[in-house]
């Protein structure tokens, strides 16, 4: 089957008409609207001959006094059968179709770049790779109104919402968590969604667009017409009072203006920084970085007759099977160490939870990446929304193959 | 076989309507019935109030969404040249709306809007579309039906209603005492969180927990009826399909309500004694909340379109004189669906689950849009050949063939992962579940109440003012809906009191909607008071059925039949048998008859 890509696609009036004027902003998010296109179309022609067939009955055998019904046949094997087999055989295309259009949604390359989201009642709030966090603001909606005689104006406008910035043309990889209740990460316009659940990361990976001469956005605050995409940003999970207000503008920007902005807004420790100070203080008694084994496993890529250590190596544990060392093994293994023990050692380490906040986690996190050579995003598929990272691996494998 | 001619000779015995004379006497006597009739009526007219109360506030909803909320900043310059400014909020519809009426002054524009949509699900799920046919029109038809005199547990039946009054009460004192935010869903960690100091989640809670029970001993009273007690000469296969499709629904509801129940014991465990199980802060997990939560909501769903799907069979057959087609395909992907729909409940948590699993239950969902596809076009073909009436439970049967395909349709892109990431919690899928649920659940209730009215109440209803209540209910309802799946497919999340400038137009023509839909209401609720009031005498048999409440009186005696009946066709034998208490000169039967039926 051909699917419209974005190189292909011109949509035309009905998709305009059903998904808006914005056009689809990667390759996977054209996929989806090819699929969505394909069963709308599949829908209507059953829903017509439907309907067809009931609105001619209806008018063809309608009650006539003194007129006997004619008998007609109470069942018919060969055509339920046939009206069993085609439908199912559509569905299953479907369903592989669906299938395929997912995995490439929430994929992210192993050089993508990541973008950490934190979620809370109700705000976004997003950190890029240097530690730093957008400081830009801007109002959901702004219209001035001047009266006649030009003695008075009214401004409408929604609150203010936070402006990501993100390159053009850049493999990101978002990993979220929640500081309270549940979340959904939803850019309408990469036709994609993720739950933000608290006490655990959840991924999914996009691919920004290249910018166009078309592509433009006015400055919040200088007012100048600047090169840029904004997209909106929604929470479609229901999360209380302001839910409806949990909003980002996400704008996709030239690489050049990009680095620029990091570099204005850099930080002053970079996360692996802080993530080292933290080691030193409360891990490296237990933990070394040379391969070498103390109470607990070295954090470096290293190996021994248990199996490997480091970043993004399976891990062979004392119960039996294995895990995958990603972000949310060490969130686990820090905040509840006894969920999974490494085989050959003990469980003797103490939770860490309250002692130290998200962001530390996630600076040792950092640290962590930065002691193995497996990049920080080593698999084609995000971790996964559950624990069990067997089910992202099998359904990785599965998309590897098909790949 | 005309029970009715057979016994002028005998005593006469009143319809189960006729009772004591003084008020105080019938209001007992009603309050302690065993009659399953009794309860039925009491259930129609207790579940009708509810639509009512969830349908108020779904017009608050819609009143809210018709302009989004704005600040605005107003600078005028006075005759120093001095600039003045003044802030004010506009859109903010309910609040102005409650603040008029002096109610919940307390509370932001998005509290008010987050209760009234929390009302309206809690409502219409719980109180109003579960126990809606089967315990209403399934407890009064059931028995008749199948040739019994009552259900066969009728003091449990009772019960099963006071279950119900008093699970009710605690969600009308929830409601009371100022409502709850939670949606109907009751997703943790929001649900054990928000409101903490106040009981009116718990009592919302305990509510659903209690309204489960009633479910639990309808579905079991309605299974041990329908195995023990049909009448001689009636097979599994010469039962009405009505009455497979309330079996398949109450083998659903004894299997899955006691795990909503267990969920939301948890649920308020945690609450009240801090256990934590679905609150990360206290160890707990928030998806296996969700889990357990569709683990019974799904199968619910199916109780809710089921019995509505054996009234469309009842509707067509009867309305169009034909005999069913694929009597056998319609009775088992009954049950099919009923065993599928327990396999399914993961899809409505795809983007909070892991890949593998993802990918399971979207296959599974497949699995069900089968057996429904099958039902859809076997009630299409039915029509074929017929002699097809259009009087109102005929135009509800055709008009849920219209909305149910609809609703059925757009859950495919639901079911597909690839385009589910993006519609999921949209207004994609609050348009879909609205097809399927008020399209297809509250047509098929709607219609037949109307098939069964004369029955019911002895009273005909004006055909021309309902099939006026019947037309705007449909162009209702579509502007309304409709519009819903482009702001969905557009970007608009679900449960939003508030939104982007883009959305307003659809927003604005989706309300507008609304309250042709809701005079709609209003007109059915004139024809029935109407009725009830002024209406005819309903003769036996109305619409010439041959299934056996046609063969009582209208409204029937106590027990039913004067005499046991004996089954000496099927259902739908409309070819080749004249209906009960109906002359064959107005009836008649073609010569071919009886020679083409296999």
């Amino acid at each position: 089957m051909m699917m419209p890509t974005l190189a292909t696609a011109q949509p035309g009036a009905l998709e305009k008409l059903i998904f808006g004027p914005k056009l689809p902003a990667s390759e996977p998010a054209a996929m989806a609207d090819g699929l969505f296109m394909m069963i709308t179309w599949f829908s209507v022609f059953f829903f017509v001959v439907l309907m067809g067939l009931m609105f001619y009955f209806m008018i063809k055998y309608r009650r006539r006094e003194g007129v006997p019904t004619e008998p007609s046949p109470h069942h018919n094997t060969l055509l339920e059968i046939f009206w069993t087999v085609v439908p199912s055989s559509s569905l299953l295309v479907m369903f592989v179709l669906g299938f395929q259009g997912y995995t490439q949604q929430i994929v992210s390359p192993s050089d993508a770049m990541e973008l950490r989201i934190e979620g809370n009642k109700w705000n976004w709030l997003a950190t890029y790779p240097n530690g730093a966090s957008s400081p830009e603001f801007q109002p959901l909606s702004r219209k001035v109104i001047e009266s006649a005689d030009g003695m008075s104006s009214s401004t409408i406008k929604g609150r203010d919402y936070p402006i990501f910035y993100l390159p053009e043309n850049t493999s990101v990889k978002f990993r979220m968590n929640s500081q309270d209740v549940i979340h959904s990460f939803w850019i309408p316009e990469f036709r994609v969604k993720r739950d933000v659940i608290p006490n655990r990361y959840t991924t999914y990976g996009i691919k920004t667009p290249r910018l166009t001469a078309a592509d433009t956005y006015i400055h919040q605050e200088t007012g100048e017409e600047m090169l840029g995409r904004d997209m909106w940003v929604f929470c479609a999970e229901y999360c209380g009072d302001e839910h409806s207000r949990m909003a980002a503008t996400l704008r996709i920007v030239p690489q050049d203006y990009f680095n620029q902005l990091m570099e204005d807004w850099g930080v002053t420790g970079l996360p692996w920084e802080e993530g080292e100070k933290i080691y030193k203080q409360m891990c490296a008694s237990c933990h070394l970085i040379d391969g070498g084994k103390l109470v607990g496993p070295p954090w470096n890529e290293s190996s021994d007759a248990n199996g490997q250590y480091g970043w993004g190596y399976p891990v062979s544990l004392e119960s039996g099977g294995t895990a995958e060392r990603d972000a949310n093994y060490y969130r686990e293994s820090i905040l509840d160490p006894n969920a999974k023990i490494v085989k050959g050692y003990a469980p003797q380490m103490q939770s860490y939870q309250g002692q130290l906040d998200e962001d530390d986690i996630n600076n040792i996190i950092a640290f962590i990446q930065t002691l193995s050579e497996v990049p920080p995003n080593p698999h084609l598929e995000g971790e996964g929304g559950e624990s069990e990272s067997e089910a992202g691996n099998q359904a990785e494998e599965a998309a590897g193959s098909e790949s | 076989m005309s029970t009715l001619d057979a016994h002028a000779g005998h005593h006469e015995e009143g319809s189960y309507l006729s009772g004591p004379p003084g008020i105080m006497a019938k209001v007992w006597q009603w309050a302690t019935t065993v009659d399953h009739k009794k309860i039925g009526v009491m259930y129609l007219f207790a579940v009708l109030f509810m639509f009512f109360v969830g349908g108020m506030a779904a017009l608050l909803v819609r009143y809210e969404l018709i302009d989004p909320m704005r600040e605005v900043l107003v600078q005028t310059v006075d005759a120093n040249g001095d600039i003045i400014e003044t802030t004010a909020t506009q859109g903010e519809n309910l609040k102005d709306l409650f603040e008029g009426l002096g109610m919940h002054e307390d509370l932001t524009g998005t509290q008010i809007y987050n209760r009234a949509f929390t009302l309206h699900g809690a409502v219409m799920v719980f109180m109003f579309i579960v126990p809606s046919i089967p315990a209403s029109l399934g407890n009064f038809f059931l028995p008749v039906m199948l040739g019994a005199k009552d259900v066969a547990f009728p003091r449990l039946n009772l019960l099963s209603w006071y279950i119900y009054l008093f699970g009710s009460t605690f969600g009308i004192l929830s409601i009371l005492m100022g409502g709850v935010d939670t949606g109907w869903t009751f997703y943790t960690p929001y649900s054990t969180t928000t409101d903490a100091d106040h009981w009116r989640v718990v009592l919302m809670v305990t509510a659903a927990f209690i309204l489960g029970f009633s479910s639990i001993l309808t579905g079991l009273n309605f299974v041990v009826t329908v195995h023990k007690l049909r009448a001689p000469g009636m097979g599994w296969f010469d039962m009405p399909l009505f009455i497979w499709a309330v079996y398949a629904t109450s083998i659903i509801q004894v299997l899955a309500t006691p795990v909503i129940g267990i969920t939301l014991l948890l649920l308020i465990f945690e609450r009240i004694m801090n256990i934590g199980i679905f609150d990360p802060a206290m160890g707990g997990d928030p998806v296996l909340y969700q889990h357990f939560f569709w683990f019974y909501s799904h199968p619910v769903v199916y109780v809710m379109i089921l019995p509505a799907m054996g009234i469309i069979s009842e509707l067509l057959a009867v309305h169009a004189r034909k005999h069913i087609f694929g009597y056998r395909a319609i009775a088992f992907s009954s049950l099919g669906i009923a065993g599928v729909s327990f396999l399914v409940w993961g899809h409505h948590i795809f983007t909070a689950m892991g890949e593998l699993a993802a990918v399971l239950f979207s296959g599974l969902t497949f699995l069900v849009a089968i057996p429904t596809a099958i039902k859809v076009f076997n009630w299409i073909a039915t029509l074929y050949k017929g002699s097809i009436v259009l009087n109102t439970p005929m135009c509800y049967g055709l008009m849920f063939l219209f909305t149910f395909s609809i609703g059925g349709l757009t859950g495919l892109p639901l079911a597909t992962l690839a385009t589910d990431l993006h519609l999921h919690d949209s207004y994609f899928v609050v348009a879909h579940f609205h097809y399927v649920m008020m399209g297809g659940t509250v047509i098929a209730f709607l219609g037949g109440i109307h098939h069964w009215w004369p029955k019911m109440f002895g009273k005909m209803y004006n055909e021309p003012g309902a099939l006026i209540g019947m037309a705007l209910v449909f162009i209702g309802f579509n502007v309304t809906f409709f519009t819903q799946f482009f702001l969905g497919t557009q970007g608009m999340p679900r449960r939003y009191a508030n939104y982007v400038d883009e959305f307003q137009t659809l927003h604005q023509i989706s309300t507008y909607g609304s309250w042709i839909l809701g005079l709609g209401m209003f007109v059915h609720l004139a024809v029935f008071i109407h009725s009830l009031v002024a209406g005819e005498k309903a003769p036996a048999n109305p619409w010439g059925g041959l299934t056996l409440e046609w063969e009582c009186e209208s409204p029937p005696i106590e027990h039913n039949f004067h005499h046991e009946p004996i089954v000496k066709h099927g259902p739908y034998d409309f070819e080749t048998t004249v209906p009960p208490h109906w002359d064959p000169k107005d009836y008649p039967i073609h010569p071919d008859a009886g020679k083409a039926t296999h």
